[in-house]
This record gives C-alpha cells, structure tokens and sequence, in this order.
C-alpha cells in the first residue's frame, strides 16, 4: 500500500474520496485492484488508460453478461476504455454505500442498449438472453412472452418502451436490485 | 430554538431561490432558447421526437433530487450536462453565483458524488465550488458547522472500523461469489444469531455468573429438628455424594461433577448475598440472586423477541411493498436476476442456468394457471386425490416418528433406571469387598472393576443419548421422505419450497414436544422429594437440572451430528462426486446446497438454547461457540461439499422467510418455559426459587413489596377500567389505518389509469407533431427550390 501511496497527493485522495462513496483506503486499495489488471502500464501512469479487454480482466467483469456495456457506461471516452478515475467511478456506484437511485440511473444506462433513453423492446430481448448466456437460449415465442410479461407489469404509460421514471419505480420495489447490483472492492 | 431557527432560513432559501428561479427557467430548461429548440425538431427525425421532451431531458434529475430537494434549477443544469457528454464543460452553470455560504458549497460537494459523470468533470465541478467567493459562517453556525463535518468524518472512519472488525467478510465475499446473494443472506442470518446469542451470553455472564463466583453464599447449619426446610434438603442435596465416574462422560452428559457447576439451574442460590466494597461505600451492598435470575430471564426472551420482532419487520415491509407488486417479479427478474458479485466462470455458468430455469418456471407456471382452469374434472379430482394421500402419509410419518421418540425415550429412562440402582449395589460391593481384601488384590480387582465400569458407563451414555440420536436421526431421514413425495403433488415450485419447509418444522417442532412431554411426565411422577431422606436413586433431586440437562445433551448431539454428517458422510460423497464419472456414483455424491433445511437446522438449534437457558444458564454461551464452528462446517459444506444449487434463492424473500421460521421456534420454545414458570412447582433442593409455589409467586411476592403508588398503577392497568377504552381506542386506529391503506389503494388505481391515459394522450401528440414537421419540411424544401429556381432565373436573367 505504501507504494501505492506514492502515486497519489494527498490532495487528489481527498478528492476521490469527496466524490466517490470511498475512504481514502478503500481509493488506495481500489487502486491496487486496477493496478492489478496491468501492472507495468499502470505503474509508469497512475491514470493509464486501459482497453476494454484488459478491464474485463476484473473477476467480477469477466463474467458479467453486461461487461461491455457497464464499460461503456463508466468510460469518459464513451468507447469502453477505462482510466484509473472511470474505474473509481465504476465501483464507487457498486459499491455498498451508493444509494439505490444512483444505481439504478446507472443501471438504466447499462441495460439502455441502443441509448435512446427509453428501454424498448430490443433492449429487453437483448438483456433477457444475455442473462440467459451463451449456451441456453429461450425459444423466441418465451422471450417474447417475458417482454410482454416485463412491459406489462412495468409500462406505466403503455408506449411499449420503460422511461426512466418507469425502470426507477421498478427498481423502488425491488428490494433485490442493491443486493445484486453490487461488487465488492 | 435552533431548530426553528433553521426551518425558517430554509425556508426563505427556498423563497429566494424559487424568486430567482421565475424568470430563468426556462432559459435554462431550453439552452439556445427558441431557435435552438425548433432547430432540434427540424433535425429530428419522428421517432427520435420522445427524446426531446422535456420530461426526458431532465430525468438525470431524479437521481440527485431525492437526496436534496433544494436548487431542483440548479441540478437540472448538472443534468443536461450528462444527457450529452459532448456539450463542453464551458456549458456548465456557473455555479458560484448565488452561492451563500461555506456550508452549502460543503453540501454541494457531498453532493456532487451522487452525479453519473466522469471524475474529471467532478473534480472540475468540485474546484469551481471551492473556488467561488463564499460567505464565511460567523459565531454559532460556523461552530455548528464545523461539528458536522466532524460527525461526518467521525462516522466515516467509524463505519471504516466497524467494517475493519465486521467478522468473516472475506469468507461471505467468497460464499457471495460462487452462490449469490440469496445464500450469503443463510450466513448474514448465522452470523445474526452468532451476535444475539453473544448479546444473552453476556447479559447472563454480567448478572448470573459472575455475582455467582465473585460472591459467597452463607450456609446455613441444618438443624435437624425441621428436616423438610428447604435448607435442609438443599444442604443434602449439595454434598450429597455423586457417583464417581469418567471426567469424559460426565462432559458430554453433564451429570457427575458438572452438575453442580454454574451451567445448571441447581447451583444458584436462593439467598440475597451481602458484600462490601470497601472503599467506595461504606455500608453493605445487596444482591438479590433469584430476583437476578429471573429478570435475566425475562430481558433475554425480550431481547430476542426485538430483535426477531425488528428484523421481521423491515423484512415485511419489504415484502409489503413487493406484494403489492406480486406482478413485479418478471421485473426482478430481468433486471435484479444477475448478482453482479460473481466471480468465477463456473458460478457464473449455474447463474445462467438458474435464470433460465427461472424464466421457463415462471412461463410455465403461467401455463400451469390457465391449464388449472382447463382441466377436465377427473384429472382435478385425481391431483386432490393424490395430494389428501400424501398428506395422510406425511400425518402418519409425523406420528409414527412421535411415537417412536416416545418410546425410545421410555426405553432409556426405564434402563437406566434398572442400571442405576443395579450400579449403587455393585458399589456397595466394591466397597465391601475393597475393605477385606489385601492390598495387591485389591488393585487388580479395582481394575477390573473400573474396566467393567467404564463399559457400563459407556452403555449407560448411549442409553441416555439414545432419544437425542433418534430425534437427529429422524431429523435427517425423514424430510427426504418428504421431499420425495411432494413430487407427486404437483405444486407450483414457490409452494413446493413452502410446504416442504413447513412440513420439516414440523418434523422438528413435533418431536422436540414429545421430548418435553416425556420430560414433563417423568418429572412430574419423579419430584418434590426433599434429598434429606431421599435414597432412592430413581427419584429427581432437581428436575430442573435434569431439563437442563436433557436439553444440553440434546444440542450436543445436534452439533456432533452436523458436524460428523459434513465430514464423514458428506465430504466423502463430494469427494467420489468429483473423481468419477460413472453415473450412479454422482447420483449418490453430488448435492446442492438445499438452503430450507440448512436454515432449518441452525433455527433448531437456536429454539433448543431459547428452551433450555432458563435450566441451564450456560446454553447461549454453548451456543455462541456452537454457531462460531457451525459457521466454518457451514462454509465447508457450502464451498467444499455442495454446487450451487439450481434454484435461485432471492434474498429478500428468504431472510423473511428466516425470520418467519425463527419466530415460530421462538414461540414454540419459550411456551413450555413460561408455563413451568408460572406453573410447575420449582425443586426444594436447589436453584433460586426452592420453598415457592412456583417461580412467579415469586414475582408476585416482589411485587407486592414495591411502593403503594406503583403497585397501585400498575394494578389500575390490569383491571376492566383501563383495558377496555385502551382495546377501543387501538381498535379505532386500527381502523383508520385501515381506511387509510384503502384509499390509498383506490388513489393508486385512479392515478396508474391516468398514467396510461396520459401516456396516449403523448403519443397521439408526438404523432401530429411528427406528421406536422414532416409537412413543414416538405413545405420548406418545395420553397427552396422554388427559390433556388428563382435565383436560376434571376442570374438567367441577369446574364
């Protein structure tokens, strides 16, 4: 850690820690994670930019059927690249001390496939066979069912896509959601 | 003072921001104003149109509205911001301008976290704020400000410590990544019951154990003209010889000299002791040992009901609320399905596979529904049927195993009854026989002896744990039973798990009662002898000792059955699971962490410390130990033994449903407590209440013995007078809630319907709008080249 220390001013750690939902430790620490994913790059520049392959090295990531999109999401170059600082961010919003109404915007972002700010028919398609992997697919007249069945209970408004307003009352009512939209540093 | 004080000032911040607020908003709303807006339209295509209302462009809002309500103008310029990344930074409001003092912008700051954009552009946002021109705080608010920064770093590091010392968080991060979070909540609920028991262990330490060993008891000489005083039995009952016999033994039974330890009920005094502390007072202190006792007793069964009662509750409102959305669970599903906490690929491949199955249950359980209406009347009658003999199965299964427990529980209490008094009578020969012979001999045949006591013994410890390895026996055998015949049934999957459990509970709870009530009979034709002239060997001198007893031999068999199941049945299994690929092996050796009857086993153990600590004082503390290792062979059978299991447990639901069961053993267990203690005459040989009726004339004496005030007042509550205008009024209220929560219902109706229509209403809208610029356009473009063909005409013209 003392290394790690190094590389930061005490002026910057406070920073993060002002403006995410970590101590100073846990930054440091989330610090060694990253460094974790590709030592000497991030060793020469404490904010190195790491491609998109090379985050999804993350445990938690690797499996994630959602990995290039939660990238994509956190990253400031918007092409899934992530610095030291879109990292922070990243599993600041995961974390356990992040309120349910900031995952869940983020959330939203995650699952807004196509980005038009509405989850449409396309985007619950996509989501439900990402969560049902690679190997099992559900028969398109199922999938098509569990859309309906989604935008039944959810579409307030009935236009046949969630807005945001929607996906968050969603998100209110499932005491779920924060226990599973978590990673732990 | 301080309060108001702050209300108002709020309140005129909001005034003055709102004044401000009037004549920009919509500038800000609308950046470029007018043009830029129309300009937008023309660009937009008619699907791309929705975007563009307002209620879109705001709805980053949301996010930091809930956490503050003030300067909603201000956020929704963060907003925008976010919505397109593109817009430079130099578009950011300028946010010093109305700023009032160091407290806001600190609050702001805090704020500024809540915010989904880059940290570079937090950071920028951060500078500026601290940048601008601030109001110092002067006098009182710059102290009161200062103190909350204080608090506020003072919990950050607080929580950081507590976190620090949060026990097993690397073990439960590992359980979290291979199974999830509905399981990692059966370890959150162990290390619950881990903290409560360690809560009731130290109340019991603090006010039973320590005065016990700290403080001396007087003892009184037993005159012998009285020799049914209960000093005088107890005095019997105290030195009384005990049968000497293996230090092992005696462990794992608590007879021999471990009965006459603090663990059990017998050993604490009924007197008041008296002491000094010779430098602080300078009169003597009191300490009332059997009013400790049982106040003891009372705040741990009250602490345990709060803290059932407050867990359950937060669990139900969850639940509540969920409920009232039982059409949100394909919702859950899609977006709550993925515990975004897995790790590793091969918990991620059964997560996969778990939603699937999820997903087709959920689809087909629809199908199920609208079969259930199809079905043809035979087909039904068949499944009711079916279902009525599988229940009668299960009834007779229930008893039977009630009886069985109830007759091996005669069996070894009529043995050891033979053998004891067979035991004394070898004794007495040995002593017989020890005083004549000469002294070589008399070593070889002690030997001997011993030898053949230690078999005895050894019977003699078998026979007495015979009932308990029945119950655990039974325990494991039957609910496979169970589980085998609900396949017949035909239930839908969530009820399968819920009668499952129910029907195990039962099991459980069934056989625990049988225990009890063959306790209560044996004691009951075996007490109120005084030990003064009691040679009987067969007769209690302290039946509450014996309950004790019972019921910690009972938890030790609990655990060395978990414990020898886990290692040595179930660790080999997983162990032929893993290196062999024929079949049947990995039938019989592959298991899937079954979370109903893990939970059901760890409540069981608790319903059985909450049952005995009133007669064995030390139980909690066993317990705590107990729960510390269960942890660990629970981790064991969880990572080493078991694969994730195909069903998806959710957390939410399953802690309530913890919670659920833990009440019902709650209440089981400290029913036949309470009526031993306000009913069954307490033992004159030992314990705190010997020479009382029962333990709560005890109570009542003491009660009697407080001030006329308060005995008054709390007599007034009891009568008529009070209670029936206090069921009145909590019955009005009961129905104004009610009312309330219907109405609201009704609201939610009315208002979702309007929803809908409203969702229309935009849509029809958006439609006329796009057909409306389309036209506009194709005006537009007929125009220009209208013009374009001018202008041709013109240069024409002018050449």
């Amino acid at each position: 850690m003392g290394q790690g220390k190094s590389q930061f001013t005490e002026e910057e750690l406070q920073d993060y820690e002002d403006l995410t939902y970590f101590t100073k430790k846990e930054v440091l620490y989330a610090h060694q994670k990253f460094k974790a994913l590709a030592p000497e790059k991030v060793g020469h520049n404490k904010n190195a930019k790491l491609p998109m392959t090379k985050v999804l090295q993350y445990p938690e990531l690797r499996v994630n059927p959602f990995r290039d999109r939660i990238c994509k999401v956190f990253s400031s170059s918007n092409d899934g690249d992530c610095t030291f600082e879109d990292f922070l961010d990243m599993m600041s919003v995961f974390s356990e001390m992040a309120p349910k109404a900031v995952k869940a915007e983020h959330a939203f972002r995650i699952f807004d496939f196509d980005g038009d700010d509405m989850i449409g028919v396309s985007d619950l398609r996509e989501v439900i066979e990402r969560l049902c992997g690679p190997e099992l697919k559900l028969s398109d007249s199922e999938i098509q069912q569990l859309v309906q069945n989604v935008l039944e209970e959810a579409d307030l408004d009935d236009d046949g896509a969630l807005s945001f307003a929607e996906f968050e009352h969603i998100i209110d009512k499932s005491s779920d959601f924060c226990h599973a939209f978590r990673i732990r540093l | 003072m301080s309060g108001s004080n702050s209300k108002n000032k709020a309140r005129s911040k909001k005034q003055e921001g709102w004044e401000e607020a009037g004549g920009e908003f919509y500038q800000e709303l609308y950046p470029g104003g007018e043009q830029e807006l129309f300009d937008n339209l023309q660009r937009a295509d008619a699907a791309k149109l929705a975007t563009l209302l307002p209620s879109k462009q705001a709805r980053n809002t949301t996010t930091v509205k809930r956490a503050r309500s003030q300067n909603e103008r201000r956020q929704s310029t963060y907003a925008r911001t976010t919505q397109s990344r593109d817009i430079h930074l130099s578009m950011l409001p300028d946010l010093s301008e109305n700023l009032s003092n160091e407290e806001r912008t600190w609050e702001e700051i805090m704020q500024i976290k809540a915010m989904p954009v880059p940290m570079n552009q937090k950071r920028e946002l951060k500078a500026r704020l601290q940048n601008a021109t601030k109001l110092r705080l002067q006098g009182f608010e710059q102290l009161q400000w200062r103190q909350r920064k204080v608090w506020h770093r003072f919990s950050i590091r607080f929580s950081e410590i507590v976190g620090k010392l949060e026990l097993w968080q690397s073990p439960m991060r590992e359980i979290e990544g291979k199974f999830g979070t509905g399981v990692v909540s059966y370890f959150l609920f162990l290390r619950w019951l881990l903290f409560l028991n360690l809560a009731i262990s130290v109340i019991i330490i603090l006010f039973m154990i320590l005065p016990k060993t700290l403080l001396h008891e007087i003892h009184y000489p037993c005159e012998d003209y009285e020799q049914n005083s209960t000093i005088c039995c107890s005095n019997y009952y105290m030195t009384k010889n005990l049968t000497d016999s293996n230090v092992f033994f005696d462990v794992i039974q608590g007879t021999g000299w471990m009965e006459r330890t603090i663990l059990f009920y017998g050993v604490y005094t009924d007197q008041i002791y008296s002491y000094y502390i010779a430098n602080l007072f300078q009169s003597e202190l009191y300490y009332n040992m059997p009013m400790a006792y049982i106040l003891v007793a009372i705040s741990w069964v009250l602490l345990s009901l709060i803290a059932i009662v407050k867990t359950a509750a937060r669990g139900f409102k969850e639940r509540l609320v969920e409920n009232e959305g039982q059409f949100y669970k394909y919702c859950n599903l899609v977006f709550g399905g993925w515990d975004f906490c897995i790790h590793n690929d091969k918990s991620a491949k059964i997560k996969h596979k778990g939603i699937y199955n999820e997903v087709k249950g959920y689809l087909e359980e629809e199908k199920i529904n609208e079969e259930r209406q199809l079905r043809t009347r035979e087909s039904q009658i068949l499944i009711y049927f079916k279902r009525l003999l599988v229940n009668i199965v299960v009834f007779v299964i229930l008893i039977a195993s009630g009886v069985l427990i109830y007759f091996t529980f005669n069996y070894s209490t009529d043995k050891l009854n033979e053998d004891t008094s067979k035991f004394s009578e070898n004794l007495n020969e040995v002593h017989v026989e020890n005083s004549n012979q000469s002294h070589t001999e008399k070593f070889t045949l002690r030997l001997y002896k011993e030898g053949g006591l230690f078999f005895g013994q050894l019977e003699n410890t078998l026979l007495e744990f015979l009932p308990f390895i029945c119950i655990v026996v039974l325990n494991i055998i039957v609910p496979e039973i169970f589980s085998y015949l609900i396949k017949f049934e035909s239930y839908t999957p969530a009820y399968v798990l819920f009668i499952t459990l129910l029907r195990t509970v039962l099991l459980r709870l069934s056989s625990l009662a049988v225990l009890l009530s063959q306790m209560y009979t044996y004691v009951r034709d075996n007490r109120f002898v005084c030990s003064y002239n009691n040679n009987d060997p067969s007769k209690l001198d302290c039946w509450e000792t014996y309950v004790g007893q019972q019921l910690y031999k009972l938890i030790l068999t609990d655990f060395a059955v978990q414990f020898v199941t886990t290692f040595f049945i179930n660790l080999p299994r997983a162990f032929v699971a893993r290196h062999t690929n024929s079949r049947c092996f990995k039938m019989i050796g592959e298991q899937d962490f079954y979370l109903p009857k893990h939970v059901l086993d760890i409540v069981y153990t608790q319903t059985i410390i909450w049952m005995g600590s009133f007669f064995c004082p030390f139980l909690p503390i066993i317990g705590t130990i107990f729960y510390f290792l269960i942890f660990y062979i629970k981790k064991f059978t969880c990572l080493t033994n078991c694969t994730p299991s195909p069903v998806v447990y959710k957390a939410s639901k399953s802690k309530s449903l913890f919670m659920s069961v833990l009440l019902l053993g709650f209440i089981v267990s400290i029913a036949p407590v309470a009526y031993s203690v306000a009913e069954i005459f307490p033992s004159v040989n030992c314990g705190p209440f010997r020479g009382y009726g029962n333990v709560w004339e005890f109570v009542v004496q003491t009660f009697e013995g407080f001030p006329f005030v308060i005995r008054e007042f709390i007599f007034r509550l009891g009568t008529s007078t009070f209670a029936v205008p206090a069921f009145a009024v909590l019955l009005f209220f009961l129905y104004y809630y009610w009312a309330v929560a219907a109405a609201n219902r009704h609201m939610v109706t009315v208002l979702k319907n309007q929803l809908v229509l409203e969702g229309h209403d935009k849509q029809f809208l958006l439609n006329r709008l796009s057909a409306f610029i389309r036209q506009h356009q194709k005006r537009c473009e007929r125009r220009n080249r209208a013009s374009f063909a001018d202008d041709d005409s013109i240069r024409q013209s002018s050449r």
